[in-house]
Protein backbone atom coordinates (compact mmCIF):
# COMPACT_ATOMS: atom_id res chain seq x y z
CA UNK A 1 0.00 0.00 0.00
CA UNK A 2 2.78 2.36 0.95
CA UNK A 3 4.72 1.51 -2.17
CA UNK A 4 1.72 2.10 -4.36
CA UNK A 5 1.28 5.58 -2.99
CA UNK A 6 4.95 6.33 -3.43
CA UNK A 7 4.83 5.13 -7.03
CA UNK A 8 1.84 7.36 -7.66
CA UNK A 9 3.68 10.42 -6.39
CA UNK A 10 6.85 9.58 -8.31
CA UNK A 11 4.88 9.05 -11.51
CA UNK A 12 3.25 12.41 -11.05
CA UNK A 13 6.65 14.06 -10.62
CA UNK A 14 7.95 12.46 -13.82
CA UNK A 15 4.93 13.59 -15.79
CA UNK A 16 4.59 16.99 -14.19
CA UNK A 17 6.82 19.03 -16.55
CA UNK A 18 5.06 17.67 -19.60
CA UNK A 19 1.62 17.89 -18.03
CA UNK A 20 2.06 21.53 -17.02
CA UNK A 21 3.25 22.41 -20.52
CA UNK A 22 0.44 20.55 -22.22
CA UNK A 23 -2.16 22.10 -19.92
CA UNK A 24 -0.76 25.55 -20.40
CA UNK A 25 -0.07 25.52 -24.12
CA UNK A 26 -2.67 23.14 -25.44
CA UNK A 27 -5.58 22.05 -23.27
CA UNK A 28 -6.58 25.27 -21.51
CA UNK A 29 -6.09 27.42 -24.63
CA UNK A 30 -8.07 24.88 -26.55
CA UNK A 31 -11.01 25.28 -24.19
CA UNK A 32 -10.66 29.07 -24.42
CA UNK A 33 -10.71 28.91 -28.18
CA UNK A 34 -13.80 26.69 -28.17
CA UNK A 35 -15.56 29.22 -25.92
CA UNK A 36 -14.46 32.05 -28.20
CA UNK A 37 -15.95 30.25 -31.15
CA UNK A 38 -19.37 30.62 -29.50
CA UNK A 39 -19.08 34.40 -29.24
CA UNK A 40 -19.09 37.23 -31.76
CA UNK A 41 -17.69 40.50 -30.44
CA UNK A 42 -18.47 39.60 -26.81
CA UNK A 43 -22.06 38.50 -27.26
CA UNK A 44 -23.01 34.87 -27.04
CA UNK A 45 -24.21 33.65 -30.40
CA UNK A 46 -24.20 29.89 -29.90
CA UNK A 47 -23.30 28.04 -33.05
CA UNK A 48 -23.84 30.99 -35.37
CA UNK A 49 -20.15 31.28 -36.18
CA UNK A 50 -20.20 27.69 -37.35
CA UNK A 51 -23.26 28.30 -39.50
CA UNK A 52 -21.59 31.37 -41.02
CA UNK A 53 -18.50 29.36 -41.71
CA UNK A 54 -20.42 26.55 -43.36
CA UNK A 55 -22.01 29.14 -45.64
CA UNK A 56 -18.64 30.62 -46.52
CA UNK A 57 -17.70 29.54 -50.03
CA UNK A 58 -13.96 29.87 -49.47
CA UNK A 59 -14.15 27.72 -46.36
CA UNK A 60 -16.18 25.09 -48.17
CA UNK A 61 -13.65 25.06 -50.99
CA UNK A 62 -10.83 24.61 -48.50
CA UNK A 63 -12.73 21.84 -46.73
CA UNK A 64 -13.43 20.08 -50.02
CA UNK A 65 -9.80 20.26 -51.14
CA UNK A 66 -8.56 18.97 -47.80
CA UNK A 67 -11.00 16.07 -47.94
CA UNK A 68 -10.07 15.22 -51.54
CA UNK A 69 -6.39 15.30 -50.68
CA UNK A 70 -6.85 13.08 -47.62
CA UNK A 71 -9.00 10.54 -49.46
CA UNK A 72 -6.59 10.23 -52.38
CA UNK A 73 -3.18 10.68 -50.80
CA UNK A 74 -3.42 8.58 -47.62
CA UNK A 75 -4.54 5.27 -49.21
CA UNK A 76 -2.19 5.83 -52.14
CA UNK A 77 0.80 6.35 -49.87
CA UNK A 78 -0.23 3.31 -47.80
CA UNK A 79 -0.43 1.01 -50.85
CA UNK A 80 2.74 2.29 -52.54
CA UNK A 81 4.85 2.02 -49.41
CA UNK A 82 3.44 -1.41 -48.53
CA UNK A 83 4.31 -2.71 -52.01
CA UNK A 84 7.84 -1.29 -51.85
CA UNK A 85 8.26 -2.82 -48.38
CA UNK A 86 7.17 -6.23 -49.72
CA UNK A 87 9.59 -5.79 -52.62
CA UNK A 88 12.52 -4.92 -50.35
CA UNK A 89 11.58 -7.80 -48.08
CA UNK A 90 11.97 -10.24 -50.98
CA UNK A 91 15.73 -9.62 -51.01
CA UNK A 92 17.73 -11.88 -48.75
CA UNK A 93 19.98 -9.11 -47.59
CA UNK A 94 20.00 -5.50 -48.56
CA UNK A 95 22.74 -2.97 -48.12
CA UNK A 96 22.00 -0.23 -45.64
CA UNK A 97 22.70 2.29 -48.40
CA UNK A 98 19.36 1.44 -50.00
CA UNK A 99 17.43 1.67 -46.77
CA UNK A 100 19.01 4.99 -45.87
CA UNK A 101 18.39 6.46 -49.27
CA UNK A 102 14.67 5.84 -48.75
CA UNK A 103 14.75 8.20 -45.78
CA UNK A 104 16.50 11.00 -47.62
CA UNK A 105 13.26 12.73 -48.71
CA UNK A 106 12.02 13.02 -45.10
CA UNK A 107 15.35 14.38 -43.98
CA UNK A 108 15.81 17.00 -46.66
CA UNK A 109 14.05 20.24 -45.72
CA UNK A 110 10.99 21.31 -47.69
CA UNK A 111 12.47 24.66 -48.60
CA UNK A 112 15.62 23.19 -50.10
CA UNK A 113 13.80 21.48 -52.90
CA UNK A 114 11.48 24.19 -54.19
CA UNK A 115 13.66 24.91 -57.19
CA UNK A 116 13.81 21.26 -58.13
CA UNK A 117 10.02 20.98 -58.09
CA UNK A 118 9.73 24.12 -60.18
CA UNK A 119 12.17 22.78 -62.74
CA UNK A 120 10.28 19.50 -62.90
CA UNK A 121 6.70 20.74 -62.91
CA UNK A 122 6.91 24.10 -64.67
CA UNK A 123 4.84 24.59 -67.85
CA UNK A 124 8.05 24.00 -69.75
CA UNK A 125 9.58 21.81 -67.09
CA UNK A 126 11.09 18.39 -67.42
CA UNK A 127 7.84 16.48 -66.82
CA UNK A 128 6.06 18.41 -69.56
CA UNK A 129 9.07 17.89 -71.80
CA UNK A 130 8.69 14.17 -71.25
CA UNK A 131 4.94 14.28 -71.91
CA UNK A 132 5.62 16.28 -75.05
CA UNK A 133 8.15 13.83 -76.41
CA UNK A 134 5.64 11.03 -75.77
CA UNK A 135 3.19 12.97 -77.91
CA UNK A 136 0.88 13.93 -75.02
CA UNK A 137 -0.52 17.34 -74.19
CA UNK A 138 1.40 19.53 -71.76
CA UNK A 139 -0.11 20.03 -68.31
CA UNK A 140 -0.22 23.26 -66.30
CA UNK A 141 0.86 21.91 -62.92
CA UNK A 142 0.87 25.30 -61.27
CA UNK A 143 -2.49 26.52 -62.43
CA UNK A 144 -5.04 23.77 -63.00
CA UNK A 145 -6.54 20.75 -61.31
CA UNK A 146 -3.17 19.09 -61.83
CA UNK A 147 -1.82 21.18 -58.94
CA UNK A 148 -3.49 18.65 -56.68
CA UNK A 149 -1.80 15.80 -58.57
CA UNK A 150 1.55 17.51 -58.09
CA UNK A 151 1.00 17.99 -54.35
CA UNK A 152 -0.10 14.35 -53.95
CA UNK A 153 2.99 13.19 -55.85
CA UNK A 154 5.30 15.30 -53.69
CA UNK A 155 3.57 14.04 -50.52
CA UNK A 156 3.92 10.41 -51.56
CA UNK A 157 7.54 10.90 -52.61
CA UNK A 158 8.43 12.61 -49.36
CA UNK A 159 6.89 10.24 -46.82
CA UNK A 160 6.96 6.97 -48.75
CA UNK A 161 10.44 6.03 -47.57
CA UNK A 162 9.57 6.57 -43.93
CA UNK A 163 6.44 4.43 -44.24
CA UNK A 164 8.45 1.74 -46.03
CA UNK A 165 10.86 1.62 -43.10
CA UNK A 166 7.94 1.26 -40.67
CA UNK A 167 6.38 -1.47 -42.81
CA UNK A 168 9.62 -3.44 -43.20
CA UNK A 169 10.02 -3.32 -39.43
CA UNK A 170 6.49 -4.72 -39.12
CA UNK A 171 7.12 -7.41 -41.75
CA UNK A 172 10.26 -8.52 -39.91
CA UNK A 173 8.10 -9.34 -36.89
CA UNK A 174 5.78 -11.77 -38.66
CA UNK A 175 6.85 -15.29 -37.63
CA UNK A 176 8.23 -17.27 -40.59
CA UNK A 177 6.57 -20.46 -39.34
CA UNK A 178 3.15 -19.06 -40.31
CA UNK A 179 4.22 -18.77 -43.93
CA UNK A 180 5.76 -22.21 -43.97
CA UNK A 181 2.70 -23.97 -42.64
CA UNK A 182 0.45 -22.04 -45.05
CA UNK A 183 2.72 -23.03 -47.94
CA UNK A 184 2.35 -26.68 -46.90
CA UNK A 185 -1.40 -26.18 -47.16
CA UNK A 186 -0.83 -25.06 -50.75
CA UNK A 187 -1.47 -21.33 -50.42
CA UNK A 188 -0.11 -19.18 -53.26
CA UNK A 189 1.86 -16.01 -52.63
CA UNK A 190 -1.14 -13.71 -53.14
CA UNK A 191 -3.01 -15.66 -50.46
CA UNK A 192 0.00 -15.53 -48.17
CA UNK A 193 -0.05 -11.74 -48.35
CA UNK A 194 -3.79 -11.24 -47.92
CA UNK A 195 -4.35 -13.98 -45.33
CA UNK A 196 -1.19 -13.73 -43.25
CA UNK A 197 0.87 -10.61 -43.87
CA UNK A 198 -1.87 -8.00 -43.86
CA UNK A 199 -3.69 -9.24 -40.73
CA UNK A 200 -0.40 -9.80 -38.87
CA UNK A 201 0.90 -6.28 -39.44
CA UNK A 202 -2.30 -4.47 -38.41
CA UNK A 203 -0.58 -2.67 -35.48
CA UNK A 204 2.07 -1.37 -37.88
CA UNK A 205 -0.58 -0.34 -40.38
CA UNK A 206 -2.33 1.61 -37.68
CA UNK A 207 0.87 3.39 -36.71
CA UNK A 208 1.62 4.17 -40.36
CA UNK A 209 -1.89 5.53 -40.75
CA UNK A 210 -1.41 7.78 -37.72
CA UNK A 211 1.86 9.11 -39.08
CA UNK A 212 0.30 9.64 -42.50
CA UNK A 213 -2.49 11.76 -41.03
CA UNK A 214 0.00 13.82 -39.06
CA UNK A 215 2.16 14.32 -42.12
CA UNK A 216 -0.75 14.99 -44.45
CA UNK A 217 -1.38 18.21 -42.56
CA UNK A 218 2.23 19.19 -42.99
CA UNK A 219 1.85 19.18 -46.75
CA UNK A 220 0.79 22.78 -46.24
CA UNK A 221 4.49 23.55 -46.04
CA UNK A 222 4.99 22.41 -49.62
CA UNK A 223 1.90 24.28 -50.73
CA UNK A 224 3.14 27.43 -49.08
CA UNK A 225 6.65 27.06 -50.44
CA UNK A 226 5.41 26.51 -53.99
CA UNK A 227 2.39 28.81 -54.15
CA UNK A 228 2.70 31.38 -51.34
CA UNK A 229 -0.31 32.58 -49.33
CA UNK A 230 -2.87 32.30 -52.08
CA UNK A 231 -2.53 29.11 -54.12
CA UNK A 232 -4.95 28.43 -56.96
CA UNK A 233 -8.37 27.12 -56.00
CA UNK A 234 -7.45 23.49 -56.54
CA UNK A 235 -4.95 23.38 -53.71
CA UNK A 236 -6.43 25.94 -51.33
CA UNK A 237 -6.45 23.86 -48.13
CA UNK A 238 -7.96 24.47 -44.70
CA UNK A 239 -4.51 25.37 -43.44
CA UNK A 240 -4.33 28.18 -46.02
CA UNK A 241 -7.72 29.37 -44.86
CA UNK A 242 -6.71 29.41 -41.20
CA UNK A 243 -3.32 30.98 -41.94
CA UNK A 244 -4.83 33.74 -44.03
CA UNK A 245 -7.37 34.55 -41.35
CA UNK A 246 -4.57 35.26 -38.91
CA UNK A 247 -3.73 38.34 -40.85
CA UNK A 248 -7.05 39.91 -39.92
CA UNK A 249 -7.20 38.13 -36.54
CA UNK A 250 -10.76 37.03 -36.89
CA UNK A 251 -10.87 35.00 -33.63
CA UNK A 252 -14.40 33.60 -33.87
CA UNK A 253 -13.84 32.44 -37.40
CA UNK A 254 -10.39 31.04 -36.62
CA UNK A 255 -11.54 29.11 -33.59
CA UNK A 256 -14.62 27.66 -35.22
CA UNK A 257 -12.56 26.64 -38.26
CA UNK A 258 -10.09 24.83 -36.04
CA UNK A 259 -12.86 23.10 -34.09
CA UNK A 260 -14.33 21.86 -37.36
CA UNK A 261 -10.91 20.66 -38.53
CA UNK A 262 -10.41 18.77 -35.24
CA UNK A 263 -13.79 17.10 -35.50
CA UNK A 264 -12.90 16.08 -39.07
CA UNK A 265 -9.71 14.40 -37.85
CA UNK A 266 -11.22 12.72 -34.81
CA UNK A 267 -13.93 11.26 -37.07
CA UNK A 268 -11.24 9.99 -39.43
CA UNK A 269 -9.45 8.31 -36.52
CA UNK A 270 -12.66 6.77 -35.21
CA UNK A 271 -13.51 5.44 -38.67
CA UNK A 272 -10.14 3.75 -38.83
CA UNK A 273 -10.50 2.30 -35.31
CA UNK A 274 -13.86 0.77 -36.24
CA UNK A 275 -12.51 -0.50 -39.55
CA UNK A 276 -9.52 -2.06 -37.82
CA UNK A 277 -11.68 -3.77 -35.20
CA UNK A 278 -14.03 -5.25 -37.80
CA UNK A 279 -11.10 -6.39 -39.87
CA UNK A 280 -9.35 -8.20 -37.05
CA UNK A 281 -12.59 -9.92 -35.91
CA UNK A 282 -13.19 -11.57 -39.28
CA UNK A 283 -9.67 -12.92 -39.35
CA UNK B 1 15.83 -17.77 -66.59
CA UNK B 2 17.32 -18.03 -63.14
CA UNK B 3 19.63 -15.08 -63.72
CA UNK B 4 17.09 -12.80 -65.36
CA UNK B 5 14.77 -12.51 -62.35
CA UNK B 6 17.35 -11.15 -59.88
CA UNK B 7 18.66 -8.78 -62.55
CA UNK B 8 15.21 -7.31 -63.08
CA UNK B 9 14.77 -7.03 -59.34
CA UNK B 10 18.03 -5.14 -58.96
CA UNK B 11 17.20 -2.81 -61.84
CA UNK B 12 13.86 -2.07 -60.17
CA UNK B 13 15.63 -1.47 -56.86
CA UNK B 14 18.02 1.00 -58.43
CA UNK B 15 15.12 2.79 -60.13
CA UNK B 16 13.28 3.17 -56.82
CA UNK B 17 16.39 4.45 -55.09
CA UNK B 18 17.07 6.85 -57.97
CA UNK B 19 13.59 8.36 -57.64
CA UNK B 20 14.19 8.95 -53.94
CA UNK B 21 17.61 10.53 -54.13
CA UNK B 22 17.36 12.29 -57.48
CA UNK B 23 16.15 15.73 -56.29
CA UNK B 24 18.91 15.87 -53.69
CA UNK B 25 21.63 14.92 -56.14
CA UNK B 26 20.22 17.49 -58.52
CA UNK B 27 20.35 20.22 -55.86
CA UNK B 28 23.95 19.47 -55.06
CA UNK B 29 24.97 19.35 -58.72
CA UNK B 30 23.28 22.69 -59.40
CA UNK B 31 24.95 24.34 -56.43
CA UNK B 32 28.31 24.00 -58.21
CA UNK B 33 27.09 25.55 -61.43
CA UNK B 34 28.13 29.05 -62.50
CA UNK B 35 25.47 31.75 -62.15
CA UNK B 36 24.68 32.16 -65.82
CA UNK B 37 23.91 28.46 -66.16
CA UNK B 38 21.56 28.59 -63.18
CA UNK B 39 19.70 31.67 -64.36
CA UNK B 40 19.38 30.17 -67.82
CA UNK B 41 17.96 27.03 -66.24
CA UNK B 42 15.53 28.92 -64.02
CA UNK B 43 14.40 31.29 -66.76
CA UNK B 44 10.79 30.22 -66.86
CA UNK B 45 9.83 32.60 -69.64
CA UNK B 46 11.86 30.95 -72.40
CA UNK B 47 9.50 28.96 -74.56
CA UNK B 48 11.39 25.72 -74.70
CA UNK B 49 11.37 22.57 -72.66
CA UNK B 50 13.96 22.34 -69.98
CA UNK B 51 16.46 19.55 -69.91
CA UNK B 52 17.62 17.92 -66.74
CA UNK B 53 21.24 18.83 -66.61
CA UNK B 54 23.31 17.31 -63.88
CA UNK B 55 26.73 18.37 -65.09
CA UNK B 56 27.90 21.92 -64.40
CA UNK B 57 29.43 23.70 -67.39
CA UNK B 58 32.23 24.63 -65.09
CA UNK B 59 32.58 23.51 -61.47
CA UNK B 60 32.64 26.63 -59.33
CA UNK B 61 32.22 27.61 -55.70
CA UNK B 62 30.85 30.99 -56.71
CA UNK B 63 27.43 30.35 -55.17
CA UNK B 64 28.91 29.29 -51.84
CA UNK B 65 31.25 32.27 -51.90
CA UNK B 66 28.25 34.58 -52.41
CA UNK B 67 26.27 33.00 -49.55
CA UNK B 68 29.06 32.96 -47.03
CA UNK B 69 30.90 36.21 -47.75
CA UNK B 70 28.60 38.50 -49.69
CA UNK B 71 25.10 37.86 -48.38
CA UNK B 72 25.29 37.67 -44.58
CA UNK B 73 21.49 37.90 -44.26
CA UNK B 74 21.19 34.25 -45.22
CA UNK B 75 23.67 33.20 -42.58
CA UNK B 76 21.61 35.21 -40.06
CA UNK B 77 18.45 33.36 -41.11
CA UNK B 78 20.35 30.10 -40.79
CA UNK B 79 21.28 31.14 -37.27
CA UNK B 80 17.61 31.97 -36.56
CA UNK B 81 16.74 28.41 -37.56
CA UNK B 82 19.38 27.08 -35.17
CA UNK B 83 18.14 29.19 -32.25
CA UNK B 84 14.61 27.94 -32.74
CA UNK B 85 15.43 24.30 -33.34
CA UNK B 86 18.16 23.27 -30.92
CA UNK B 87 16.46 24.29 -27.63
CA UNK B 88 13.19 22.77 -28.80
CA UNK B 89 14.85 19.44 -29.55
CA UNK B 90 16.74 19.34 -26.25
CA UNK B 91 13.63 20.32 -24.32
CA UNK B 92 11.38 17.88 -26.05
CA UNK B 93 13.73 14.92 -25.71
CA UNK B 94 14.27 15.58 -21.98
CA UNK B 95 10.65 16.18 -21.04
CA UNK B 96 9.34 13.38 -23.23
CA UNK B 97 11.71 10.76 -21.87
CA UNK B 98 10.70 11.60 -18.29
CA UNK B 99 6.99 11.43 -19.02
CA UNK B 100 7.31 8.40 -21.30
CA UNK B 101 8.95 6.46 -18.45
CA UNK B 102 5.99 7.19 -16.18
CA UNK B 103 3.46 6.26 -18.85
CA UNK B 104 5.25 3.03 -19.73
CA UNK B 105 6.44 1.66 -16.40
CA UNK B 106 4.73 3.30 -13.42
CA UNK B 107 1.17 2.67 -12.34
CA UNK B 108 -1.09 5.50 -11.36
CA UNK B 109 -4.83 6.12 -11.57
CA UNK B 110 -6.08 7.63 -14.81
CA UNK B 111 -2.92 6.72 -16.68
CA UNK B 112 -4.54 5.31 -19.80
CA UNK B 113 -7.14 8.07 -20.02
CA UNK B 114 -4.44 10.71 -19.78
CA UNK B 115 -2.43 8.97 -22.44
CA UNK B 116 -5.44 8.95 -24.73
CA UNK B 117 -5.61 12.74 -24.37
CA UNK B 118 -1.97 12.87 -25.47
CA UNK B 119 -2.74 10.79 -28.56
CA UNK B 120 -5.55 13.13 -29.56
CA UNK B 121 -3.22 16.12 -29.09
CA UNK B 122 -0.65 14.32 -31.21
CA UNK B 123 -2.97 13.86 -34.12
CA UNK B 124 -4.44 17.35 -34.16
CA UNK B 125 -2.69 19.36 -36.87
CA UNK B 126 -0.61 22.39 -36.22
CA UNK B 127 -3.21 24.76 -37.63
CA UNK B 128 -5.66 23.71 -34.94
CA UNK B 129 -3.26 24.22 -32.09
CA UNK B 130 -1.96 27.47 -33.55
CA UNK B 131 -5.12 29.33 -32.58
CA UNK B 132 -5.06 28.34 -28.90
CA UNK B 133 -1.30 28.83 -28.79
CA UNK B 134 -1.61 32.29 -30.24
CA UNK B 135 -4.10 33.29 -27.55
CA UNK B 136 -1.77 32.15 -24.75
CA UNK B 137 1.37 33.63 -26.25
CA UNK B 138 -0.42 36.89 -26.83
CA UNK B 139 -1.48 37.13 -23.19
CA UNK B 140 2.05 36.23 -22.02
CA UNK B 141 3.57 38.88 -24.29
CA UNK B 142 5.71 36.22 -25.92
CA UNK B 143 4.77 37.00 -29.52
CA UNK B 144 7.72 38.32 -31.49
CA UNK B 145 10.12 36.30 -29.37
CA UNK B 146 11.82 33.02 -30.25
CA UNK B 147 10.25 31.52 -27.12
CA UNK B 148 6.93 31.63 -28.98
CA UNK B 149 8.22 28.80 -31.16
CA UNK B 150 10.40 27.02 -28.61
CA UNK B 151 7.93 26.62 -25.72
CA UNK B 152 4.95 25.05 -27.51
CA UNK B 153 7.33 22.89 -29.55
CA UNK B 154 8.98 21.57 -26.41
CA UNK B 155 5.70 20.21 -25.09
CA UNK B 156 4.67 18.34 -28.21
CA UNK B 157 3.07 14.97 -27.45
CA UNK B 158 4.94 13.26 -30.27
CA UNK B 159 8.07 12.42 -28.26
CA UNK B 160 6.09 10.88 -25.44
CA UNK B 161 4.20 8.54 -27.74
CA UNK B 162 7.37 7.50 -29.56
CA UNK B 163 9.51 6.90 -26.46
CA UNK B 164 6.73 5.13 -24.59
CA UNK B 165 6.79 2.52 -27.36
CA UNK B 166 10.50 1.89 -26.79
CA UNK B 167 10.31 1.83 -22.99
CA UNK B 168 7.32 -0.47 -22.75
CA UNK B 169 9.35 -3.41 -24.08
CA UNK B 170 12.11 -3.14 -21.51
CA UNK B 171 11.62 -6.09 -19.18
CA UNK B 172 10.07 -5.41 -15.80
CA UNK B 173 12.48 -7.89 -14.23
CA UNK B 174 15.49 -5.61 -14.65
CA UNK B 175 13.61 -2.73 -13.06
CA UNK B 176 12.43 -4.93 -10.19
CA UNK B 177 15.97 -6.20 -9.62
CA UNK B 178 17.31 -2.68 -9.42
CA UNK B 179 14.58 -1.77 -6.95
CA UNK B 180 15.48 -4.67 -4.71
CA UNK B 181 19.07 -3.43 -4.77
CA UNK B 182 17.72 -0.20 -3.35
CA UNK B 183 17.83 2.01 -6.45
CA UNK B 184 15.44 4.96 -6.44
CA UNK B 185 13.11 5.70 -9.32
CA UNK B 186 15.33 8.41 -10.73
CA UNK B 187 18.33 6.11 -10.63
CA UNK B 188 16.33 3.40 -12.41
CA UNK B 189 15.46 5.97 -15.06
CA UNK B 190 19.04 7.13 -15.68
CA UNK B 191 20.84 3.79 -15.23
CA UNK B 192 18.43 1.29 -16.73
CA UNK B 193 15.90 3.00 -18.95
CA UNK B 194 17.98 5.65 -20.74
CA UNK B 195 20.81 3.36 -21.91
CA UNK B 196 18.28 0.92 -23.36
CA UNK B 197 16.31 3.45 -25.38
CA UNK B 198 19.28 4.99 -27.12
CA UNK B 199 17.88 4.22 -30.57
CA UNK B 200 14.52 5.70 -29.60
CA UNK B 201 16.20 8.88 -28.38
CA UNK B 202 18.19 9.21 -31.60
CA UNK B 203 15.10 8.66 -33.72
CA UNK B 204 13.19 11.25 -31.73
CA UNK B 205 16.06 13.74 -31.99
CA UNK B 206 16.17 13.31 -35.74
CA UNK B 207 12.41 13.52 -36.34
CA UNK B 208 11.98 16.40 -33.92
CA UNK B 209 14.89 18.28 -35.45
CA UNK B 210 13.54 17.87 -38.98
CA UNK B 211 10.11 18.95 -37.89
CA UNK B 212 11.29 22.15 -36.22
CA UNK B 213 13.93 22.86 -38.83
CA UNK B 214 11.15 23.04 -41.42
CA UNK B 215 9.01 25.38 -39.36
CA UNK B 216 7.02 27.72 -41.59
CA UNK B 217 3.62 28.45 -40.11
CA UNK B 218 4.46 29.74 -36.64
CA UNK B 219 7.03 32.44 -37.54
CA UNK B 220 4.70 33.77 -40.24
CA UNK B 221 2.00 34.25 -37.66
CA UNK B 222 3.91 35.07 -34.48
CA UNK B 223 6.65 37.37 -35.79
CA UNK B 224 6.15 40.85 -37.19
CA UNK B 225 9.86 41.34 -37.79
CA UNK B 226 10.84 39.57 -40.98
CA UNK B 227 14.43 39.58 -39.77
CA UNK B 228 13.46 36.85 -37.30
CA UNK B 229 12.20 34.49 -39.99
CA UNK B 230 14.13 31.23 -40.26
CA UNK B 231 15.82 30.10 -43.45
CA UNK B 232 12.91 27.79 -44.28
CA UNK B 233 10.73 30.82 -45.01
CA UNK B 234 13.50 32.88 -46.59
CA UNK B 235 14.22 30.10 -49.07
CA UNK B 236 10.68 30.13 -50.39
CA UNK B 237 10.95 33.91 -50.85
CA UNK B 238 14.20 33.99 -52.76
CA UNK B 239 13.22 31.41 -55.34
CA UNK B 240 12.09 34.10 -57.78
CA UNK B 241 14.72 36.76 -57.17
CA UNK B 242 18.12 35.43 -56.24
CA UNK B 243 19.04 32.89 -58.89
CA UNK B 244 22.69 33.04 -58.09
CA UNK B 245 22.64 31.54 -54.63
CA UNK B 246 19.46 29.57 -54.38
CA UNK B 247 20.96 26.11 -54.74
CA UNK B 248 23.87 26.80 -52.44
CA UNK B 249 21.42 28.10 -49.80
CA UNK B 250 19.30 25.00 -50.21
CA UNK B 251 22.30 22.73 -49.77
CA UNK B 252 23.46 24.69 -46.71
CA UNK B 253 20.00 24.30 -45.23
CA UNK B 254 19.93 20.51 -45.67
CA UNK B 255 23.35 19.87 -44.18
CA UNK B 256 22.43 19.82 -40.43
CA UNK B 257 19.57 17.31 -40.74
CA UNK B 258 21.69 15.17 -43.08
CA UNK B 259 24.52 15.17 -40.52
CA UNK B 260 22.22 13.96 -37.74
CA UNK B 261 20.80 11.42 -40.14
CA UNK B 262 24.19 9.98 -41.12
CA UNK B 263 24.99 9.65 -37.43
CA UNK B 264 21.73 7.94 -36.52
CA UNK B 265 20.36 6.19 -39.59
CA UNK B 266 21.20 2.71 -38.31
CA UNK B 267 18.99 3.22 -35.27
CA UNK B 268 16.01 4.77 -36.89
CA UNK B 269 13.79 1.72 -37.27
CA UNK B 270 14.73 -0.10 -34.09
CA UNK B 271 12.05 1.45 -31.87
CA UNK B 272 9.42 0.35 -34.35
CA UNK B 273 10.71 -3.20 -34.58
CA UNK B 274 10.40 -3.59 -30.83
CA UNK B 275 7.05 -1.89 -30.88
CA UNK B 276 5.30 -4.73 -32.65
CA UNK B 277 6.70 -7.72 -30.85
CA UNK B 278 3.88 -7.87 -28.32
Amino acid sequence: MKRKRKEYIVALLFILPSLLGIMFFYIVPYIISFIKSLYASNTFVGFNNYIDLLNNDIFLLALKNTAVFTIIAIPLLMVVSFLIALFLNSFNSISSFFRSSLLIPVVVPVASLICVWQLLFDDYGAVNGLLNSLGLNAVEFFNSEYSMVMIVLIYVWKYCGFCVVLFTAGLANVPQSLYESAKLDGANSFKLITQITIPMITPTTFFVFLMEIIYSFKVFREVFALFGDYPNKNVYFLQNFINNNYYNLNYPRLSSASVILSVFIILLLLAFFIFERKHSVTD
Amino acid sequence: MKIIKPVIKYILLFLIVAVFIFPVVYMIACSFMPQNQVSEMLNFTADKYREINLIPKKVTFEQYYQVFFRRPEYLLKFWNSVIMTVPTVIGQVTISSLAAFAFAKLKFPGRDKLFFVYIILLVLPLQVTLVPNYIVLDSLNLLNSFLAIILPGTFSAFGICLLRQSIIYISDASIEAARIDGAGYFKIFTKIILPQIKSGLITLTLLCFIDNWNVIEQPLIYFDDRGMYPLSIALSDISSTDFGIIFACGVMFMIPPLLIFTYGHKDIDLPFVNADKS
